[in-house]
């Protein structure tokens, strides 16, 4: 992520909203983006400090030289640098070149040692070459790393891309809290939100989609506290793997208050994975089959659909696998197919079940699984066993029973 | 009753637990409440049967390794933080063994600690103290380095970080110069911690006008003052005698056009554009907002720059350090410079240690170790040293370049001048013949030093 240096001077305040200086892919920033993706390339296999030279003199007078570094530092993240391999560590070789005392290039009376020669005890002592001695004496210095690749190839669009998407990210910094509208996408919504350790607090909006308020442990108690701005911008691009949401932010700098806004329509991609459609080939198997037999194109059909709906549980959601709605009278209940897993993971979503006290939902439990019966008996809705794969009329007939 | 109550992220949390009563509030489904609550839940919880799940620290078997005895009003003080249930504030004054005392508290408690500096110059310090007295591994905790043990250190910068993750595996907490506590940001972390036992440090106390309309007073955060020792019951350590000596060198041909070019260019703009008289000591600043967008102003920026990068590690002023070098190679040297370029630089060409931002803490730690005991007689450093660190064996300091700032360059001679035996101690500064050097080592020097 660029650092606060880098966002700050591409943040203007518009009555009281933040507004981003976003950064267009005009032929000059292209051209700019070209070369950087250019000298970074050539600089595979020299060290960073190289690297940091030549990209000074690559910015010299521009006067903006800001954004410069921004893009800079966006193909520096995705890069790797890595120290030279050697077989000592560099601190000991320090050690021991340093114990030995003093030294100047030319000897004399009082100092009778010179450095070639302290340098060649070294080369003794560890049996390494002269210039490896040389090197290895400060390779773990960050500028001393090579850079070992550059991590992804680079198109000067994409770089702009990314480049505003950390503009966007960065403004976050300075946010105490999150408020999110979205309509789609929850699996991978909630996914990260875990990864980078948010807290929430969501509500069902009234045409459909949730209102999701995310916070830190602290945030409660401390107003305006900003030490979660890094984890919600770390978090913010996984909004963008969604298709219809908005956000709004409240962000503190130093003498003012201001409030920021984005949405889908912004035409900023995710570096994030979206995580695949079904998570299992039972799942899309069951979906087929549903649909090809009791599916919305047959008469008193149902409609399935894949986790749009969740079940709020206090600090934490469960989103089933598919709901089916009856194409004709809209009513509705939600299925969950427990496959393969862990026992840990098993009593988790039993809780989770149980938690969420919905009569409309039916669990589908593989039967090869060691789980005790009896401890799902206190579900509610209704639980179905199968060894192979669901059967698919039992299937409907738990639908049937359970939809409201 | 059941039930559980667990750490979570600087909070505490409930679990199956109905009516609990304030400080809990529900949120998100849970009662919850601020962990600095949490010595004073200690007895509900008891009473309740609730499982108590916070406590994570553990017991350590310390072994005292600093054999110093303590003076009586240290021991007066840990026995005032004992009978205040190892809560609150011991207020003593500069240089009267407050680190002394913290590392007397831990091993009284005898459980994981944590101690919370305001820099990393000061954690580095504290790292080096609870290593050599407890001869254990110790865990330091900042941007550079995130290794936490049952004994670690950090700043208040990185503090809630620590907190918020591994708050419930301290059982003490120790805030060196607690002033800085009722500061937003910093003292957020006090209230995240769960540790039952508090203990401020600090040689000037914040009073009452100066904590109010902070958010936290220190007193709710870690206890009132438990003991405090005014300055006059001490005497203070005396300053050695010392003089400066200022040694002048010419730039080579070579770089005395690269600086006449580069100064043309720089004091060409600000002859044109009287930045000091409109925008005072922010000029600088000033210049480089201008840099994004006026060509003349950045460029003038980058002069300045190359200016201050090409005095830094002249090649006069490398001789000259060579000459000081060879002339004092049995004293103690420290070489300060201006940038860490001009350190490495240094410690390669003269096979010396570098003491930078770089530098981690174990290997800082050995550094002036070796230097106090002579294994090494000189140490490049740049402006990691400028603050609170001792290092009494110096005996000759060579300033090679720095900041202006009169408050670093008193620091500076300060370290050098401790009193060691009887011997004055010698401070060169090197400065290049008609350069800006000699403005700024003018300003440098502050009027009360004596020549």
């Amino acid at each position: 992520m660029l650092t606060a240096d880098l966002i700050r001077p591409r943040m203007k305040s518009r009555s009281k909203q933040i507004v981003i200086d976003w950064l267009p892919a005009e032929p000059m920033m292209i051209k700019t983006a070209e070369t950087l993706i250019t000298l970074l390339t050539a600089h595979i296999g020299k060290t960073r400090g190289e690297w940091d030279a030549a990209l000074d003199a690559t910015i010299s007078t521009r006067v903006d030289y800001i954004t410069v570094r921004g893009l800079a530092k966006v193909l520096e993240d995705a890069a790797t640098f890595t120290p030279i391999a050697l077989a000592v560590d560099p601190a000991d070789v320090r050690r021991h070149v340093f114990g030995g005392g003093m030294v100047f290039e030319r000897a004399d009376l009082f100092h009778p040692k010179t450095r070639a020669q302290a340098i060649q005890a070294a080369v003794v002592h560890f049996d390494m070459p002269t210039e490896v001695v040389e090197r290895a004496l400060f390779a773990d210095r960050g500028g001393e790393y090579l850079l070992a690749e550059v991590g992804q190839t680079w198109s000067p669009a994409d770089l702009i891309g990314r480049y505003n998407l950390e503009l966007a990210r960065g403004v976050l910094y300075w946010s105490s809290q999150m408020r999110v509208e979205l309509r789609d996408g929850y699996k991978d919504f909630w996914r990260y939100l875990k990864l980078f350790k948010l807290m929430f607090e969501a509500s069902p909006l009234p045409k459909g989609g949730y209102h999701v308020m995310l916070e830190g442990a602290i945030s409660p108690f401390v107003r305006q506290t900003t030490r979660y701005g890094r984890q919600f911008a770390a978090f913010l691009p996984a909004l963008f793997l969604g298709e219809r949401w908005s956000m709004q932010a409240d962000i503190h700098l130093p003498g003012w208050t201001a409030e920021y806004k984005l949405d889908s329509k912004l035409p900023l991609k995710s570096h994030f994975r979206k995580s695949g459609l079904y998570d299992s080939a039972l799942e899309s198997d069951f979906a087929a089959e549903f649909e090809a037999k009791f599916g919305a194109s047959k008469r008193d059909g149902w409609l399935l659909q894949r986790e749009d709906e969740i079940i709020l549980l206090g600090d934490t959601v469960m989103i089933p696998d598919f709901s089916v709605t009856h194409a004709r009278d809209g009513r509705r209940c939600l299925i969950e197919i427990v496959g393969y897993w862990h026992p840990d993971y098993l009593r988790r979503k039993v809780e989770k079940v149980r938690a969420a006290g919905r009569r409309d939902l039916l669990l589908l439990v593989y039967e090869g699984v060691n789980l005790a019966q009896e401890r799902l008996q206190d579900v509610p809705g209704e639980v179905l066993y199968f060894v192979k794969k669901p059967v698919m009329k039992d299937a409907i007939a738990a639908v049937e029973r359970l939809a409201i | 009753m059941s039930g559980t109550i667990t750490f979570q992220g600087g909070t505490l949390v409930l679990y199956d637990v109905e009516d609990a009563p304030p400080p809990f509030q529900m949120i998100k489904g849970r009662p919850r409440c601020e962990a600095y609550h949490y010595p004073r839940l200690i007895e509900w919880i008891r009473e309740t049967g609730i499982r108590d799940n916070v406590p994570r620290w553990q017991t350590l078997n310390l072994k005292m390794h600093d054999d110093r005895p303590a003076h009586d009003y240290q021991i007066a003080a840990l026995d005032a933080w004992d009978k205040a249930d190892r809560r609150g504030s011991i207020v003593l004054p500069t240089g009267s063994g407050k680190t002394f005392v913290a590392i007397h508290a831990i091993q009284r408690v005898g459980r994981s600690a944590l101690v919370v500096a305001p820099t990393i110059d000061l954690l580095h310090q504290w790292y080096a103290r609870l290593v050599n007295a407890f001869e254990i591994d110790v865990g330091v905790y900042y941007g550079g380095e995130k290794i936490v043990l049952p004994i670690t250190v950090t700043t208040y910068h990185s503090a809630g970080d620590v907190i918020a993750a591994h708050g419930d595996a301290f059982k003490l907490i120790i805030f060196d110069e607690v002033h800085h506590l009722p500061a937003p940001s910093w003292g957020e972390a006090a209230l995240m911690s769960p540790s039952p036992f508090r203990l401020g440090l600090t040689a000037t106390y914040p009073e009452d006008h100066e904590q109010e309309g902070t958010r936290w007073r220190v007193e709710d955060l870690i206890g009132g003052i438990v003991f405090a020792l005014k300055i006059d019951d001490l005497t203070g350590d005396t300053l050695a005698e010392y003089r400066t000596q200022r040694v002048r060198v010419d730039l080579t041909p070579d770089e005395r056009k690269q600086y006449d070019d580069d100064y043309a260019i720089y004091a060409g703009y600000f002859r044109q554009h009287q930045l000091v008289k409109t925008h005072g000591k922010f000029w600088l600043n000033e210049l480089m907002r201008r840099g994004s967008f006026d060509v003349d102003a950045r460029a003038a920026h980058l002069s300045r720059q190359r200016i201050i990068a090409l005095l830094a590690g002249c090649e006069g002023k490398l001789e000259a350090l060579e000459k000081l070098l060879r002339e004092y190679s049995d004293e103690r040297c420290l070489i300060f410079t201006e940038n860490n370029a001009v350190v490495y630089a240094i410690a390669r060409k003269h096979l010396i240690p570098a003491l930078t931002h770089e530098t981690k803490a174990a290997e800082r730690k050995h550094i002036l170790e070796a230097f106090s005991a002579g294994e090494y007689h000189a140490v490049a450093t740049s402006k990691v040293l400028n603050e609170g660190v001792d290092v009494p064996e110096a005996k000759i300091a060579i300033v090679l370049g720095g900041t202006s700032s009169a408050r670093e360059y008193i620091q500076r001679l300060g370290r050098v001048l401790r009193k060691s035996g009887n011997r004055e101690a010698l401070l060169f500064e090197v400065i290049a013949r008609d350069t800006i050097d000699v403005s700024r080592a003018q300003r440098r020097r502050p009027q009360n030093v004596q020549r």
